[in-house]
């Protein structure tokens, strides 16, 4: 049986808990403004899951967005 | 006047002090004047790393205090003359000791050293601000672990809102085997989540275990350790060495290390 290679669980979990700290809030919360941006996103443009990202830095919240690739 | 650097990285274990130590010794090697204080009150450790601990007289609150002069408190290395440390308290606490006390205490010391190494203690209460106190930039030094690059996160976070926005990594204990079989976050991983300037990378190394039991410093051996400080203290130098590759298995690094027959 092929394992999952453990890094990836390492940087999901660090991704949810920094986004957490950064935000001073608790994980789900993060998780909710996240899901939350790309719904309203998603009312005015076409847009997929895989081609959306909210990144949280110490000053700064950046929405990735790289649905004109095609 | 002499530049101000914090050794911290917010959890403990991960190789604060140890590096605190080497870096020391490599600035003193490179003909540098140089003072590491250990400002971990009540746990007194660098001067055990440093193999100086039946040398203490005096400690840091004792100059703070004012029971006696600096110079008086200061323990003169066993190798290099030009490397100096100011040993903690071990029977006083973190309150013993203001962020105002330890900045007019750094700043005194400017004039005399080129280089002032504060070796930060864990957390981020007292015991932390007092070492940022007085520095003007800072070493974080992180493990490839879940747990300490959060930490590490949050230690930048707050030297940020200190205003020491000249931060560098230190990614310890690497263990390039891990990393290749996807088990262990690699250089990339960590430097893309802290997203802070990298000074060094320092493979996983039972020879530091040795050196430490011996109260030796590594830096200045030939073991991979010791090289990575090597580097390290000479990018803080100025020179620019590229991090060598530890993500493929026929690196440049470790390609070199084969060809002189070490492990």
């Amino acid at each position: 049986m092929m394992r999952v290679p453990s890094v990836q669980i390492a940087k999901d979990r660090l991704h949810v808990l920094l986004n957490a700290d950064r935000l001073k809030c608790t994980p789900d919360v993060a998780d909710k403004l996240s899901s939350e941006m790309y719904c309203t996103i998603s009312k005015y443009i076409e847009i997929k899951p895989e081609d959306f990202e909210l990144k949280i830095t110490h000053s700064d919240i950046h929405i990735k967005y790289t649905g004109e690739n095609d | 006047m002499g530049e101000v650097i914090v050794i911290t990285s917010g959890k403990g274990g991960v190789g604060k002090t140890t590096t605190t130590a080497n870096i020391g010794v490599g600035l003193a090697q490179a003909g540098k004047k140089i003072i590491v204080i250990d400002t971990d009150l009540g746990l007194r450790n660098l001067d055990v790393v440093m193999g100086l601990e039946n040398k203490i007289v005096y400690n840091l609150v004792d100059v703070i205090e004012g029971s006696c002069r600096i110079k008086q408190a200061l323990i003169r290395d066993k190798r290099f003359p030009e490397l100096y440390l100011l040993p903690s308290a071990q029977t006083k606490d973190k309150s013993a000791v203001s962020p105002e006390q330890m900045q007019k205490l750094v700043s005194e010391l400017k004039a005399e050293f080129d280089y002032i190494l504060l070796d930060c203690p864990a957390g981020i209460e007292q015991g932390f601000q007092n070492a940022i106190a007085g520095a003007g930039q800072a070493i974080i030094v992180t493990t490839p672990e879940v747990s300490a690059i959060r930490d590490a996160d949050r230690i930048i976070g707050l030297l940020e809102t200190k205003g020491i926005k000249k931060n560098s990594l230190i990614i310890n204990r690497l263990r390039i085997d891990m990393v290749q079989k996807g088990d262990m976050m690699s250089v990339e991983d960590v430097t893309e989540i802290l997203a802070i300037p990298l000074i060094g990378v320092i493979p996983d190394d039972e020879q530091i275990v040795i050196a430490t039991n011996q109260g030796e410093p590594i830096i200045g051996t030939d073991s991979m350790s010791g090289q990575a400080y090597d580097r390290i203290c000479r990018r803080i130098l100025g020179e620019e060495i590229p991090i060598p590759d530890f993500s493929r298995p026929d690196g440049f690094f470790l390609r070199i290390r084969k060809m002189f027959g070490k492990k």
